[in-house]
């Protein structure tokens, strides 16, 4: 498997892998939810899962979690099969997207929960107390153990769960969404936070998300799952400025995808040739141009007449802070859109209704298949 | 700015904030008058009669407390009160009993909302009868020649018919089970549908055992849910005459039947003092039912 090879390349010089997937799948009746996964997962590394809702990323992790059965394949951890294994024997942690906490218990008590009652014992002894209370200060909840889950903040809430996980232990964390509940001022930093975690502890944090920026900024290795398949298994910055397929520059949000085809000498699209630095791959049909790496020519014709360039029409602009999106209409009636970014260059206005040329340099556009097929 | 801003609100929310702040209040003033008109002033009422005079068939407003002493001095009374309360707390156990694994598994095991809520209805089917007709089908069903002893024996499982089955305590106790059962299971049902199902799951990766998780996650979220069920059963209950009149034979006489009985024969002022006596136990078991949990919090 191409994913596979891919990750396994990628991860060679990391140390052995932690969780690996081999050939995993699972359908729901007629709808497949993994097509065939396999990948590595690497060991002592914070690992983002991303992909859109409905792209069995939630499937995945439950099913490594053991929540769910699989129809194929198998899932090792650290050598050891888990096929058959019960969750709470797998050495998994599992957090919730919605945290899950128990909702009559105190934040000390809901640490304690695992160590508490697991193997149907109910033990109270004060190995157990110094644990929970080790890991409630390593999360930063010391002082607020006898609080009710109800009576703190969101923030706060996340913690309690990664602590109710981390007490038990476990050699991989799987977190869903975990900071999906968060507000947007939160998120930034418990992302910190949660890398912070994981660093002290040296263990696999896999943490599922459906934003790109989230997985770009938390993840040593990013994971992109659609539609049941894994995309592609990367490093942040080269998911980033090399997406594998049209679907995945799409996902990421920052690229114009202009339909196509490969034609001698170039890029056939939008009614003219192209020209591209990079030989694609043979069935590629997608222009890719990073909105960032366009920049906006007055239409002067007579400027740099080398270099790729595509009239178009500006349509109208959204102020977001450290940045401008502007939209223009290219002959096709495509959309194309264009950051500025305040800091590099200077906030321009543009005439709605004018048009301009947009002007890229062939280095940075790719050509891309539409859905890269696991054998390329 | 701001302070310009604030400053208006606050003029503007104060103008006409007297009159406002009433205008909700409209909303339950018929449901007080309603409530003060024919509960308060009647209760109150029924006090009141419990001290009058009482001669064999006039009533006089002569404050007085023989009919207090009369009724703790006689034992059919204080026979009553004791059956009433054992009653009373057999029917809760068995509809806790019943209704409790009934209540699981709809509320926690039926994850599809239809289906719940289709078997709730089926627990109400015993309401599309009229009380006299259900409360009579037992006789068939519970007599010497009725359908359980018909099975039993036709099965040679007992020689004998049963005759412990109707016109005892026990058969008062079956009809009762049956008719409120579903008082209990509907709240049960209701919170333990309110649990998060991933709560379960956390509690499961975390290692716990069903019977655990039962113990320690289930049935503490579910005990409102008891509570609630169980003041519904104990209220219905303790007010309860009639099916102890037809399925007991009038044997079995609960403080409700002594009621009935002091009503029919124009002895006002002892049916005051059972009514009152009744009324104080239901608030006191409401009043002790609520103390085991804060429904605050459910709110």
């Amino acid at each position: 498997m191409s994913s596979a090879s891919q990750a396994d390349r990628v991860d060679a010089a990391a140390s052995g892998a932690a969780l690996r997937l081999d050939h995993v799948t699972k359908s729901y009746g007629a709808k497949t939810a993994l097509d065939d996964v396999s990948l590595s997962v690497p060991d002592d590394a914070y690992v983002t899962l991303l992909g859109a809702s409905g792209a069995g990323k939630t499937v995945l992790l439950r099913t490594i979690a053991g929540f769910e059965s699989l129809d194929r394949g198998a899932i090792v951890l650290k050598g050891k099969s888990l096929d058959g294994v019960a969750a709470h024997r797998r050495g998994i942690g599992f957090v919730f997207q919605n945290f899950a906490l128990f909702p009559h218990l105190n934040v000390f008590e809901n640490v304690a929960f695992g160590p508490r009652n697991a193997d149907g014992r109910g033990r109270h002894d004060r190995t157990i107390e110094t644990k929970v209370q080790t890991i409630i200060d390593l999360v930063g909840l010391g002082g607020l153990e006898t609080r009710d889950v109800s009576a703190i903040s969101g923030g706060q809430r996340q913690r309690v769960a990664l602590a109710r996980t981390l007490v038990s232990e476990p050699q991989l964390v799987l977190l869903d969404e975990p900071l999906g509940a968060l507000d947007a001022n939160l998120r930034t930093r418990m992302c910190g936070e949660l890398r912070r975690i994981r660093e002290r502890l040296g263990i696999t944090f896999l943490h599922v998300t459906g934003s790109e920026t989230e997985a770009l900024a938390m993840g040593d290795r990013v994971i992109v799952l659609d539609e049941g398949h894994i995309a592609q298994v990367d490093r942040p910055d080269r998911v980033y400025a090399r997406p594998r397929d049209a679907r995945v520059a799409r996902f990421l949000n920052c690229y114009n995808l202009i339909d196509g085809r490969l034609a001698r000498g170039g890029f056939e699209a939008e009614g003219r040739l192209l020209p591209c630095a990079q030989v694609g791959p043979a069935d590629a049909e997608v222009y890719a141009l990073r909105q960032d790496l366009i920049t906006v020519s007055a239409g002067a014709p007579g400027g740099s007449p080398e270099g790729p360039r595509l009239p178009a029409t500006f349509m109208a602009s959204e102020y977001s802070g450290p940045a401008v999106t502007s939209f223009f209409r290219l002959e096709s009636g495509r959309i194309v859109t264009v950051e500025d970014h305040l800091g590099h260059r200077e906030p321009r206005t543009y005439d709605q209704g004018s048009s301009y040329d947009l002007v890229w340099n062939v280095e940075d556009a790719l050509i891309l298949p539409r859905r890269a097929s696991d054998g390329a | 700015m701001t302070a310009i801003g604030d400053a208006q609100a606050a003029a503007s929310a104060t103008a006409p904030a007297g009159k406002r702040a009433l205008t909700p209040y409209w909303l339950i003033a018929p449901g007080v008058v309603w409530m003060v008109f024919f509960l308060v002033l009647p209760i109150l009422m029924m006090v009141y009669v419990s001290f009058w005079t009482q001669t064999t068939f006039r009533i006089e407003p002569i404050l007085t407390t023989k009919s207090w002493q009369t009724f703790f001095a006689s034992d059919t009374y204080i026979g009553a009160l004791w059956t009433t309360i054992r009653i009373w707390l057999v029917v809760l156990a068995a509809t806790f009993l019943i209704g409790y694994p009934t209540a699981l598994f709809v509320g926690l095991f039926v994850r599809n909302k239809t289906v719940a809520t289709a078997l709730l209805v089926l627990c109400v089917i015993p309401f599309w009868t009229s009380f006299l007709i259900r409360v009579l089908a037992w006789r068939p069903m519970l007599g010497k020649e009725g359908a359980i002893n018909d099975l039993l024996m036709g099965l040679h499982l007992t020689a004998q018919p049963i005759d412990a089955l109707l016109f005892t305590e026990l058969s008062v106790v079956i009809g009762m089970t049956q008719i409120y059962c579903v008082f209990m299971v509907g709240p049960i049902a209701f919170m333990l549908g309110r649990i998060d199902p991933n709560i379960i799951e956390a509690a499961q990766d975390l290692g716990a055992s069903f019977w655990r998780i039962f113990r320690t996650i289930i049935f503490p979220l579910s005990l409102p849910g008891v509570v609630v069920g169980a003041i519904f059963v104990s209220v219905m209950v303790l007010g309860e005459f009639a099916t102890a009149a037809a399925l007991s034979g009038r044997k079995v006489n609960l403080l409700g039947n002594i009621i009935v009985t002091q009503v029919g024969s124009l002895k006002w002022a002892f049916a005051a003092v059972a009514g009152v006596v009744l009324t104080l136990i239901m608030g006191l078991v409401v009043a002790g039912l609520l103390r085991l949990v804060d429904l605050r919090r459910e709110l």
